[in-house]
């Protein structure tokens, strides 16, 4: 027998066929089978995203009230200076009703404090115009 | 066509996509038809995967980054297509993909949609033979002329392997041929 070669041989067609009208049929049945316009997924998340981190921003505000309101009661604590100068000039409690509040211990306290010479107090009074008024009383 | 980026962006504007897909359409379903045909060699068969091979051109086109030429593109989607769809459809009747070829050769003769001679069904029973790689390279070849530059854009293998690919199925075809 001959050897068989492909390429002296007639071109062999694969013999395959297709019903009539099989193509203009294909193309108006995909068409229908396609979606005309396909809609970007968004998810919720991005959608709504200012509202999402408008509530979260709430929300953290929220949580931190208690924190913050620690923070600023102790940055208010006193100093005794401070506390003495209101007293001195911002309030309308008179030298006699903070006299009348002391006792004994704390006179001596304020006499130990101060401790006044007699020079002192000579030129403290010499330096008061009202001295006169006060030792007519 | 000339310029593919331009026709690419008529096919995903809503506004040209139609009447653009229609025109890939005109261009395009017959050969394809025919690589799909030549792989899975019932015409249903050949039917179903042609579609889905558009509807997945459809979706995945926003995608395609015009890194090859559409064409190869359109070959590559339909030669996967068609080749995952034969291997499914033999698993699901229980038998390895050649022998479910084997059989797939046999209902041929009572293939309504097949005029093939006798020699015709000679040689798609040789093609049989090959394995996968060999069989896809004859039949892109021989049947669909495709230029070997072209099928190693498509098949992502080397011209020269491409050519030992089709030298040694031809061989084995030539030597069927002669004993049967």
């Amino acid at each position: 027998m001959e050897p068989f070669n492909l390429e002296n041989h007639p071109k062999i067609k694969s013999g395959f066929t297709t019903p009539e009208g099989y193509f203009e049929q294909f193309s108006e049945k995909l068409l229908f089978a396609i979606p005309k316009e396909e809609k970007p997924v968004i998810s919720i998340f991005t959608r709504k995203k200012k509202w999402f981190m408008a509530v979260a921003a709430i929300l953290i505000l929220g949580i931190m009230i208690p924190f913050l309101s620690k923070n600023s009661s102790e940055s208010q604590s006193l100093d005794s200076a401070s506390l003495e100068n209101y007293l001195a000039y911002q309030t309308t409690i008179s030298p006699e009703e903070l006299v009348s509040l002391l006792d004994e211990k704390d006179i001596e306290a304020i006499e130990t404090d101060l401790n006044l010479d007699d020079a002192t107090v000579e030129s403290a009074l010499s330096g008061n115009n009202y001295l006169e008024n006060y030792i007519t009383e | 066509m000339l310029d593919e980026q331009a026709f690419i962006q008529e096919l995903l504007d809503p506004k040209t996509q139609n009447k653009a897909f229609q025109v890939l359409l005109s261009s395009y379903q017959k050969p394809i038809y025919n690589h799909i045909r030549n792989i899975v060699l019932n015409h249903d068969d050949a039917d179903d995967v042609l579609q889905n091979t558009f509807i997945k051109v459809f979706q995945h086109l926003k995608n395609f980054k015009g890194e090859s030429k559409l064409f190869s593109w359109l070959y590559r989607i339909a030669t996967n297509e068609a080749i995952t769809f034969l291997n499914a459809k033999a698993k699901r009747n229980g038998k390895t993909s050649e022998d479910f070829q084997q059989k797939q050769i046999e209902n041929l003769t009572a293939d309504s949609y097949f005029e093939g001679d006798e020699i015709q069904l000679k040689l798609q029973k040789a093609i049989a033979l090959l394995p996968e790689k060999q069989q896809l390279v004859f039949k892109m070849r021989y049947f669909e002329e495709i230029k070997y530059e072209d099928l190693s854009e498509i098949l992502g293998t080397s011209v020269g392997a491409l050519k030992a690919s089709y030298h040694h199925a031809v061989k084995k075809i030539e030597e069927y041929m002669t004993k049967n």
